[in-house]
């Protein structure tokens, strides 16, 4: 007892115990800072909050009858609905003026897994994370999804998400089976060979043909892949890739173009998950890890120049070390999220999603060259990050970004909030969707809409038909958001 | 002359600094997220303190004790704090490091204090002072919590300033 009152008025003790006490805290500073979505007082944002708005009121979504009673009622009385799972999408996809907004959040549960035919049937506001909660027991394992599992269902099919799974074709491709709530109050029942077509215009239509109450999925099983890394250069990866399609080695796959000065768009790096031919049926699902030591990098990276270059050596560093690490294939489609959150105010982190068919990669990223700035330092718009998949042709939306096969590059992109910053942020994401569809691609519409109406109607010469659509199956205008309003009306 | 300084500035920094008190947490309790970072920052504060408590004791040679410094210290993280208008990304690490500088240097200058001859007579008057003081600011309509800040790690800085000259000057006498 003495001996431990004397050691703790030692002054080395008791600044070791500072010490420990500043390590502890370092490391459970929470990350994420930023609120948006609609818990926001009375404005109605989302994932980057760029276009608040009041709503009329917000309902969650827990009984399919309620629902259907407040679609029939919308028609009745001339009011609009929108519908928000997670709110990941950027461009106020999920709200509109004074519109009702139906939160999906809070219906989600998993109605029936089949072990033999390997389906799930799952409601529209579940999580893949709660998707992947319930099969993995099974050793089952989701067909498309993309690389985090923080999305919904519904969200994701309304956006026909990707991810980066090479084998299995789009999302939309892997629903057998739908209930929809319709603009205009039924509740159906929607299989792939629907006449009627639903499917078509649901995924990949952002909300504007009703509610995605239910969908069976096709599963596969939960593989366990070796991860196999390398370096390239950019003009190497074409090749690379093909050959990688050619050989059906591997399943999952993606890539990322470095933005670091020194070696602006001409370094990229790998990461190919291989079939091992073993599958697991115990492990369990990883959480977030490492989310400080990533988060951190990132910080390192977001100051540009010289940390830059630091960041991107990180980077091959770290992703050299996991060259040979074996993971399920559960776990390769829950990647970090948490690290990403960007807090600084009066400045924000968008994405950007462009497509260009696949042959087409090495001109268009020399072109890209051309266009940005490798030393974004000292400038406003700056990007942080290039990643790279492959999304196969897709035949089966309306608003269809593939095609043919294509990349599709995914870019972090931060600028200031003064109007002149956002202008300038326009008029790059402007000349660079120029410049993609010169190559024949399109752009991804989740995100904000920094491109004009006719930058839209050429990357998806479809949505005439689309709008058409949309005015027949809901005749009253019921499901209304604002990409809606922007792009479509 | 040396007495009247060594009598009223250390008055001046223990009355300030709890009148200044409240402003400073309601700063901290903005930029901390949640209440258990909050307690925790705090505790770092603390901790800090018993440290820099101890630190003054075990000094061989206490009439050598570095006191101007300690109320620049301090004076300069007030300043600092004044002066971050925003919240940005690693604000809350930079926070951390304050709160142990700032822990550290109040339990430094609490040591030193007591171990002055007029303390017992500023524990007295400290409680009168900060009384009157504390009813006082109630009046004011503050603009930012940040402008008290900043004006008393000014006001530190002054009296460390201040007491090193007159250090030198004695020492020269
Ligand atoms: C950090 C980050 C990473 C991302 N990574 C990828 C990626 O790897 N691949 C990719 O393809 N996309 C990616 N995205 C985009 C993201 O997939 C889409 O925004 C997706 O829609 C998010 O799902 P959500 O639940 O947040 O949908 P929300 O943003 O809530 O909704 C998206 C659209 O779906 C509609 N909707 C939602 N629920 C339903 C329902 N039940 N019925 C009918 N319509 C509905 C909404 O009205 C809205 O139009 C990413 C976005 C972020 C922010």
């Amino acid at each position: 007892m003495q001996a431990i009152k004397e050691l703790s008025i030692k002054p080395w003790f008791l600044g070791s115990l500072v010490f420990v006490f500043v390590v502890v805290i370092l490391w459970n500073i929470p990350i994420e800072k930023r609120k948006y979505g609609l818990s926001q007082g009375n404005l109605a944002t989302d994932y980057t909050g760029l276009l608040p708005e009041r709503v009329e009121r917000v309902v969650k979504a827990e009984n399919r009858m309620e629902l259907q009673k407040i679609v029939k009622q919308a028609n009745k009385n001339g009011q609009q609905i929108s519908v928000a799972g997670l709110q990941h999408s950027q461009g106020g996809h999920t709200y509109f003026k004074n519109g009702v907004v139906l939160d999906m959040r809070t219906f989600n549960e998993v109605l029936e897994i089949d072990k033999q035919e390997k389906t799930i049937r799952v409601e529209g506001g579940a999580t893949w994370e709660d998707v992947q909660e319930a099969i993995t027991p099974y050793g089952l394992a989701l067909k498309v999804t993309q690389s985090q599992s923080i999305f919904s269902v519904g969200g994701s099919l309304s956006v026909n998400a990707h991810g980066r799974d090479i084998r299995f074709g789009s999302m939309a491709s892997t629903v057998k089976e739908m209930t929809l709530l319709t603009p205009i109050g039924e509740i159906k029942k929607v299989t792939r060979d629907n006449s009627e077509e639903w499917m078509k215009y649901v995924f990949g239509g952002y909300g504007l043909f009703g509610v995605i109450l239910d969908v069976t999925l096709e599963l596969t099983e939960n593989d366990v892949y070796t991860i196999h890394t390398e370096e390239l250069k950019t003009d190497e990866y074409e090749s690379y890739f093909n050959n990688l399609l050619d050989h059906n080695n591997t399943a999952l796959h993606y890539a990322r173009v470095s933005v670091a000065p020194n070696t602006f768009l001409d370094e990229m790096y790998v990461i190919d998950y291989n079939y091992t031919g073993k599958q697991d049926h115990k492990s369990s699902l990883k959480g977030e890890q490492g989310v400080h030591l990533s988060k951190l990098a990132l910080d390192l990276g977001r100051q540009g120049g010289f940390f830059e270059d630091v960041f991107w050596e990180t980077q091959k560093l770290y992703i050299d070390s996991i060259d040979g690490n074996t993971i399920t294939r559960n776990n390769a489609m829950r990647s970090e999220s948490t690290f990403m959150e960007f807090t600084k105010s009066g400045r924000i982190e968008v994405l950007q999603e462009f497509f260009v068919p696949v042959n087409s990669y090495e001109e268009y990223i020399n072109d890209v060259k051309q266009l940005l700035s490798p030393n974004d330092k000292n400038e406003d718009f700056k990007v942080h990050n290039i990643t790279v998949r492959y999304v196969a042709q897709d035949n089966l939306t309306s608003l269809n970004y593939a095609k043919e096969d294509m990349f599709g590059l995914v870019i972090l992109i931060q600028h200031g909030l003064k109007e002149k910053e956002i202008a300038n942020a326009q008029e790059i994401i402007q000349d660079w969707t120029s410049l993609t569809l010169e190559h024949g691609g399109t752009y991804y519409l989740p995100y904000y809409r920094y491109q004009t109406k006719e930058q839209f109607i050429k990357s998806y010469p479809e949505w005439k038909k689309f709008q058409k659509e949309k005015l027949r199956r809901d005749p009253n205008e019921v499901f209304q958001n604002l990409f809606y309003d922007y792009y479509i009306k | 002359m040396k007495n009247r300084s060594e009598e009223y500035i250390p008055l001046v920094v223990t009355v300030g600094q709890v009148a200044i008190f409240p402003y400073y947490i309601v700063w901290l309790k903005e930029v901390s997220l949640t209440f258990t970072l909050f307690a925790w920052l705090f505790a770092a504060f603390s901790f800090a303190a018993a440290w820099g408590y101890r630190v003054f004791q075990s000094k061989k040679n206490k009439n050598n004790s570095y006191i101007p410094f300690i109320y620049v210290g301090m004076g300069i993280v007030y300043i600092l704090v004044g002066c971050i208008k925003n919240s940005f990304e690693i604000l809350l690490y930079g926070v951390l490091l304050l709160q142990v500088i700032l822990g550290f240097l109040q339990g430094y200058f609490r040591a030193w204090h007591i171990e002055q001859k007029a303390y017992h007579l500023h524990a007295v008057h400290h409680y009168l002072i900060v009384g009157v003081t504390m009813i006082g600011l109630s009046f004011v309509k503050i603009i930012s919590p940040v402008v008290f800040i900043t004006f008393f790690g000014i006001l530190l800085c002054t009296c460390g300033f201040w007491t090193l000259i007159r250090k030198k000057k004695a020492e020269l006498i």
